[in-house]
């Protein structure tokens, strides 16, 4: 098992960023960022000192390892649904439409296209929902507790949508390998379209005061900037690697399910700084406004939302591997089977994971008061990461 | 001077929302309504009717106790038992019913999904607290009785921003 | 389908208030009565119309009502009452508590949330009763390697050094407990000493993020001392004098000083949301990136005295930017001249008691705080924590050139004769 300094090593080989070292180690100060720390989540790593820069870092993730992996061997595919979304309960609609759609291809399902429709709208709402909730994390580490009420609240007016839509607030269990459990309730689209717009106006108002904030602004434009470059080698996805500059979104690059026939932009910024990687989240948001109202106009208006299955629906031992884009990034199942109803092994590879990857190489040379920023704006999510 | 500039625009933004009607929801003064009865599911069509998914409500005229419920519960959260019932029902030979723990119930509708006999649904009922964890075990003719939820507030979107009224 | 909670007994309900009572009767057979001897033998008894008060006069005080008054206003002149009562303690506690109140809910509103709501009939008003209370029964952790002497020593002398500032303060003419001649540098003096209580009790924390905390508490407050004292020396040009009632007299007799001296207002302003370590400055409490730090440590009443001591701290550096730009206690007269008017004849004439000057001062005195207040709760809802960075160069060069400017505008307006001894605006 390579330790990390051997990694930085190898990475000083390859011409990476260069790991500042100092001589005297007695000066350094060792700070465990905890799980016990209002500043990380369910994460701990751990940072040496000099003064007030942040010579090394190490993470170490592992907290809140369920073994989900392992539970899927022993449950059949639609039984696997209500636990495999708790890695993140509140974008829970797009971890399991990645699972539904590496079942669909190993068990030979066609999904009818009216539910193809519902379950894009389910991932662009989770995906707000999520946005939401994380740019409301980034207000309060950053000491701004009127960015963590507002989106918060903001947050609500989607969830009751959810809601009226799945019958569950957070944790769905809407995506089923076949299409989706139920139909739209009666004047679910007009609701949707008033909601979207009030979104739509609050965006502006997240603008005024958290992105235009001089003060907010002098705490990330420059902070640990990812060149384009290391953006690549390093294997982050999802916003972070499109805030340096390349335009990579799972749904233009290998679209699934209707995704083909929608027509947005793929936002992505220059800077790569702490800055373009919270900003580009807003932009992805308001583009999945119009990827909404565009789902909402093309959606046949009737038709069957789920394809019949049989009780235990199993296919020919093989091998799938989808992936979606998630809040966080590309987001893929890899489903053996080997013809039994239950699968054979399934592994999750999660975007937070890949992002973790990045954050020793940005943090050190930050100072500790840009510990916070830079580590949430890798959009990392802790449990899901550890699954 | 852009920064002068953000700070006024930012304190502007702030100060309007002193004006602002609050969003907060003042439960449990004022509970949130639903539209439908709950989760319901139609095994004919093989597809789910759209509603809050809340505690379950068993049909006892139409349960056969064929314990499908209780196998697709099995893999999830082990929370259904079948368990024996006094009432001597033409269409339920064995004499059983589901018994739901809902302490270990995740609220996932699979079970609903499971029944043949529409005899399982979901309804708008959440407030389930108890004391103890015997008391979270609902036998099946607490499950038969039909939840009285009053909803008073949705949200309601105007120009002026969105509040539970 | 929930259990029942325990039954009520009538009978059990009785025997705990007769323990009541029974308590309350011994400690105040054992406790109370010996207090009341001591302080009668000990502690000199005021004087009224040339006698002195004995208890027994007191006691013939009660058939007749109307001679209370002179004890009453003998009691007024004193400086127990000017330290604990108006403008001291329990005025100084009150504003704090009212402040921290309007503040949750200010930025509740703000929010789009309601703030505390369940304590108090009306929208939570005894939240603030209610927090008291758990903080006092919490219990007081102390880390084991810590230096327990500062550890219970520190936040004391927050408190009280906080007070001593709000000792120099005075709320009406007459009305303050200390009146020195340079008044103004007294409070230098004393907020001096609050980044060393703040670096003394992260060091007897003995841990490592408040040991960051405590630094970060020394670079601030040390950084910020010197624009808030160039700031007010522009006042102190203008008015001549460093007594804090004169500069009050010198404000009513031309115009406030914020019109002359805007710049040095807001120099000042933003220095003395530094000094209370409120956001946008509150990197030694981040509680992101240091836990609480230099709080870290503190449970229970420690940390309940850390917050009053910062409140009345609010409170002061309020009252200190009301006096030097904003009037002090200038304002129209709106009270009447008597309350209740001779003619009638009261039992206890309190009327007596009233004076129109004085009542009209605290008024306007405390509107004005007040309103500054809320001025300095806003920042809390609009804008995020500063760096440290940021924060030094902020305070050393900008907020130092700042204040130099309007010095040389006050220091013109004074050569000019515009004010000043026989200026023009001088009336």
């Amino acid at each position: 098992m390579t330790s990390i300094e051997e990694k930085f090593e190898e990475s000083k080989r390859l011409g990476l960023q260069i790991v500042k070292e100092s001589a005297e180690e007695d000066r350094l100060m060792t700070l465990s960022v905890g799980p016990q720390h209002p500043g990380s989540g369910h994460f701990r790593f751990v940072i040496k000192l000099d003064g007030d820069y942040i010579v090394y870092c190490d993470p170490d993730p592992g907290y809140v390892h369920r073994g989900e992996e392992k539970m899927c061997e022993y449950r059949n595919v639609i039984q696997n649904i209500p636990h495999l979304e708790r890695p993140v309960i509140h974008d829970s609609a797009n971890i399991t439409y990645s699972y539904s759609l590496a079942v669909e291809e190993l068990v030979g399902i066609e999904v009818p296209r009216r539910g193809q429709f519902i379950r894009a709208i389910a991932s662009e709402l989770n995906r707000q929902v999520y946005t939401l909730y994380w740019l409301a994390i980034y207000g309060i580490f950053l000491g701004h507790s009127t960015m963590f009420m507002w989106p918060t609240g903001d947050r609500e007016v989607i969830i009751d949508l959810l809601e009226a839509l799945t019958g569950a607030r957070v944790t769905h269990a809407y995506n089923i390998p076949g299409g989706v459990r139920n139909d739209m309730p009666e004047g679910f689209r007009d609701r949707c379209l008033s909601q979207i717009r009030y979104l739509q106006k609050r965006f502006k108002e997240y603008e005024d005061i958290f992105y235009n904030n001089p003060l907010f602004r002098q705490r990330t434009e420059g902070v640990a900037v990812l060149s384009k470059e290391d953006a690549i080698k390093l294997g982050v996805t999802g916003s972070v690697v499109r805030a340096s500059s390349v335009p990579f979104d799972v749904r233009k690059a290998e679209p699934y399910d209707i995704y083909n026939e929608i027509d947005f932009k793929v936002q992505y910024m220059k800077t790569g700084d702490c800055f373009a990687r919270s900003y580009v989240p807003l932009l992805d948001m308001q583009e999945s406004c119009y990827i909404i109202e565009q789902l909402l106009d093309k959606m046949p208006a009737s038709g069957e939302v789920r394809a019949k299955l049989q009780p235990n629906p199993k296919g020919p031992p093989g091998e799938s591997y989808r992936r979606v884009e998630s809040g966080r990034g590309a987001l893929g199942y890899y489903i053996v089977s080997d013809g039994t109803p239950k699968p054979y092994r399934v592994k999750i590879s999660v975007g937070s994971f890949r992002n973790m990857l990045a954050l020793p190489f940005l943090l050190v040379g930050q100072r500790l008061a840009d510990m916070p920023a830079v580590y949430w704006s890798l959009n990392y999510w802790p449990v899901e990461a550890d699954r | 001077m852009t920064s002068a500039g953000g700070f006024i625009k930012s304190i502007e933004s702030g100060s309007k929302h002193l004006v602002i009607k609050r969003f907060t929801l003042r439960y449990p003064e004022k509970k949130l309504k639903f539209v439908g009865d709950g989760y319901q599911f139609d095994p004919k069509k093989g597809v789910g009717i759209a509603g809050y998914r809340g505690r379950h409500i068993l049909m006892h005229d139409k349960c056969t106790g064929c314990q499908l419920c209780a196998i697709a519960c099995e893999g999830i959260a082990e929370a259904i038992g079948m368990v024996k019932v006094d009432e001597q029902w033409k269409h339920n030979k064995k004499g059983i019913m589901p018994q739901i723990d809902y302490g270990k119930c995740v609220f996932c509708g699979l079970c609903v999904d499971a029944c043949p006999f529409y005899a399982l649904f979901m309804t708008n009922d959440y407030e389930l607290s108890a004391f103890t964890k015997e008391h979270l075990i609902y036998t099946p003719a607490q499950l038969a009785i039909k939840p009285k939820y009053q909803g008073d507030v949705e949200i309601v979107i105007d120009d002026r921003g969105a509040t539970h009224g | 389908m929930a259990s029942h909670p325990q039954d009520f007994r009538f009978g059990g309900f009785v025997v705990s208030l007769i323990w009541l009572i029974f308590w309350i009767l011994v400690i105040v057979a054992l406790v109370g009565l010996p207090l009341i001897f001591i302080i009668l033998f000990y502690v000199p008894l005021p004087e009224v119309d040339g006698e002195v008060l004995t208890p027994y006069l007191f006691l013939t005080s009660i058939l007749y009502p109307q001679s209370a008054i002179p004890v009453i206003e003998t009691l007024l002149d004193t400086t127990l009452f000017k330290v604990a009562v108006f403008p001291g303690f329990t005025y100084a506690a009150l504003i704090a508590a009212a402040t921290i109140f309007i503040e949750r809910k200010f930025l509740a509103k703000m929010q789009l949330r309601v703030g505390p709501l369940y304590a108090g009939k009306i929208e939570g008003i005894l939240q603030l009763l209610a927090d008291g209370l758990k903080l006092l029964s919490k219990e007081i952790i102390i880390p084991s390697g810590s230096d327990k002497l500062i550890f219970w020593a520190a936040p004391i002398a927050f408190v009280a050094t906080a007070a001593a500032v709000v000792a120099l303060i005075p709320a009406a003419p007459g009305w303050v407990v200390a009146d020195i001649d340079v008044g103004l540098l007294a409070v230098f003096a004393i907020l001096g000493f609050f980044p060393l209580i703040a670096l003394l009790f992260s060091w007897a924390s003995n841990s490592k993020y408040p040991f960051i905390g405590g630094l970060r508490a020394l670079h601030q407050l040390i950084a910020f001392e010197i624009p808030f004292i160039l700031s007010a020396l522009s006042v102190v040009i203008l008015s001549g004098t460093l007594n804090l009632t004169e500069v009050v007299e010198s404000q009513i007799q031309s115009y406030w000083f914020i019109f002359f001296l805007p710049i040095s207002a807001f120099v000042f302003y933003i220095s003395s949301l530094a000094e209370l370590e409120r956001i946008p400055f509150d990197l030694p409490e981040a509680e992101a990136e240091i836990v609480a730090g230099w709080l870290t440590e503190t449970s229970g009443m420690i940390y309940g005295l850390l917050q009053l001591g910062s409140y009345i701290k609010t409170y002061a550096l309020a009252a200190l930017f009301v006096i030097l730009f904003l009037g002090g206690w200038a304002g129209p007269q709106i009270f009447p001249a008597e309350i209740i008017p001779e003619s009638t004849e009261a039992v206890i004439p309190v009327g007596e008691l009233y004076e129109q000057t004085d009542a009209n001062a605290v008024f306007w005195f405390t509107l004005k705080t007040f309103g500054v207040i809320m001025l300095m709760l806003l920042p809390r809802g609009i804008s995020p924590r500063i760096r440290i960075d940021i924060l030094l160069h902020t305070g050393w060069y900008k907020l130092i050139v700042l204040a130099f400017i309007n010095m040389f505008v006050a220091l013109a307006l004074i050569y000019g004769g515009v004010l000043g001894p026989g200026g023009l605006l001088v009336r």
